[in-house]
């Protein structure tokens, strides 16, 4: 009898999503979802928590199975009318997401970007803003600097932008539209 | 009760399927990721009527989990009937979470028009109940025109309105429901707490969601946020008073307890009492005075 993975169960991801809410609650914060998921991506488990038929992804870069989409059941779209966008964050940015229309920011994309390590690295942010008490420091190491470069044009007329969650193989961590970051040192 | 308690065994954990869950999480994450926006969402019916709550119900029917100890609240009291309703109705649907009366125990609070004395905590999640979301509607009655007036954080209409109160009565007259402005932005309805509990939202340690379930509306305070009430500058907020007709600070009857928002009701003589609003911060208070 096949037994179905964790990322798929109810109570798992009613988990995985008080790890996302906990996250784009405290931007910079991670949260370590491999022991909930058995050691899934971070990036399945949260496309499979938050994800169902009514809404639609984009998986820029292929890095989903075939077999993601049925169970996944979102309707797949082209990158620019996106609202879920699944990308790798090594790459450079080629696309413009959705970013909401003034009257309704909510219909603009979050974007998950797999990235190699957000807990380590040699790409030092400072972030502060809604959600940060002060100033937190991270450390980034796989993320492409035209992501921030380009995010900050997103951003630029709030409430419009998009909202950024990047995972690595067992961490994730959010960065909202409201949260200021700057740079203290950049390696990729 | 029985036979309520046998058929709910039919139920999801929650109640709410997993799509009505879905839906309702990613809007908390749309609400927290742009503060005090109302994100729209589609309110599901539950077996209560709309108005009693609905709104925060779904909210904290669609973020507990079975490690989760809940405290619910209306008006300040664990035991009035909305809230031993709306508790009772989790505790059926939800297997396996804990409910607690101490706001100290718990990590998710829902409540109906107050916000806890004591300061919440960074593990804390407070749900408050919503009936009317848009602080506009009072200058506006298009909601398509309020969502443009939101978006470009035109808020000038409501100032008017405030400075007419001074003009009529010589201080904002709101009791409650103070339209508060989140990050600089958008301003929201913070639910019908009294102006004693707004400040608590201004960078607050806990996450605030409010959810309007008639109105099919979730926004959120995100914790360590500005959130601050329309005032003048030659005319600040102020919260309520709770001085006697000679400036001394009125008590509560029951605990003693001189810092905490007062419900007044008349004693048994009819003169007025004064007692806590927040029976746990009160239980608390007692305990300490050892009263």
């Amino acid at each position: 009898m096949s037994k179905i993975e964790a990322i798929w169960l109810p109570e798992v991801q009613q988990q995985v999503f008080r790890g996302l809410m906990e996250v784009m609650s405290r931007p910079g914060k991670t949260e370590n979802l491999s022991e909930l998921t058995n050691n899934a991506s971070p990036a399945r488990a949260l496309l499979a928590t938050l994800l169902d038929g009514e809404v639609n992804l984009c998986d820029h870069h292929n890095l989903l199975d075939d077999a993601d989409w049925p169970l996944l059941q979102a309707q797949k779209v082209a990158v620019e009318h996106a609202t879920t966008i699944l990308c790798r964050g090594d790459s450079a940015v080629d696309f413009e997401p959705l970013l909401g229309e003034l009257s309704s920011p909510e219909h603009s994309a979050m974007i998950v970007l797999v990235v190699e390590n957000i807990s380590e690295g040699n790409s030092h942010l400072s972030l502060s803003g809604p959600g940060v008490n002060g100033i937190i420091s991270v450390k980034i190491s796989g993320l492409n600097r035209d992501w921030l470069n380009q995010r900050e044009e997103w951003i630029s007329s709030f409430p419009l932008g998009v909202d950024l969650l990047l995972v690595d193989d067992s961490h994730v961590m959010a960065l909202s539209r409201t949260t200021k970051i700057e740079v203290t040192s950049w390696v990729m | 009760m029985t036979a309520m308690r046998k058929a709910n065994a039919a139920y999801p954990f929650g109640f709410l399927d997993e799509y009505a869950k879905k839906e309702v999480r990613r809007t908390v994450l749309k609400a927290i990721a742009i503060p005090g926006y109302q994100v729209p969402y589609s309110s599901r019916e539950m077996p209560m009527g709309r108005g009693f709550g609905t709104g925060g119900l779904q909210l904290t029917l669609s973020i507990i989990g079975e490690d989760d100890t809940l405290k619910v609240i209306d008006q300040g009291s664990d035991d009035s009937v909305n809230a031993v309703n709306l508790r009772s109705f989790i505790e059926m649907t939800c297997d396996g979470i804990d409910t607690t009366d101490i706001t100290d125990k718990a990590n998710l609070i829902q409540s109906r028009h107050r916000i806890p004395e004591k300061p919440l905590r960074e593990d804390q999640i407070i749900v408050l109940q919503v009936p009317y979301p848009d602080p506009l509607v009072v200058v506006e009655p298009s909601e398509d025109k309020r969502k443009i007036m939101h978006g470009e954080a035109d808020y000038s209409r409501l100032l008017v309105k405030l400075y007419e109160d001074i003009v009529k009565f010589d201080e904002i007259t709101i009791s409650h429901r103070y339209p508060t402005c989140i990050n600089g932005h958008y301003v929201i309805d913070p639910s019908p707490i009294p102006r004693w509990d707004v400040p608590k939202l201004h960078q607050s340690k806990a996450l605030v969601l409010l959810g309007a379930g008639r109105e099919k509306k979730i926004y959120a305070v995100p914790p360590y946020t500005d959130a601050e009430p329309l005032a003048f500058d030659d005319m600040p907020f102020r919260v309520e008073s709770f001085n006697d007709e000679n400036g001394q600070r009125r008590c509560c009857d029951r605990c003693g307890d001189d810092t905490s928002f007062l419900d007044e009701f008349d004693g048994q003589g009819g003169e007025k009492v004064y007692q806590c609003s927040d029976s746990d911060w009160c239980r608390e208070q007692s305990i300490a005075k050892g009263a």
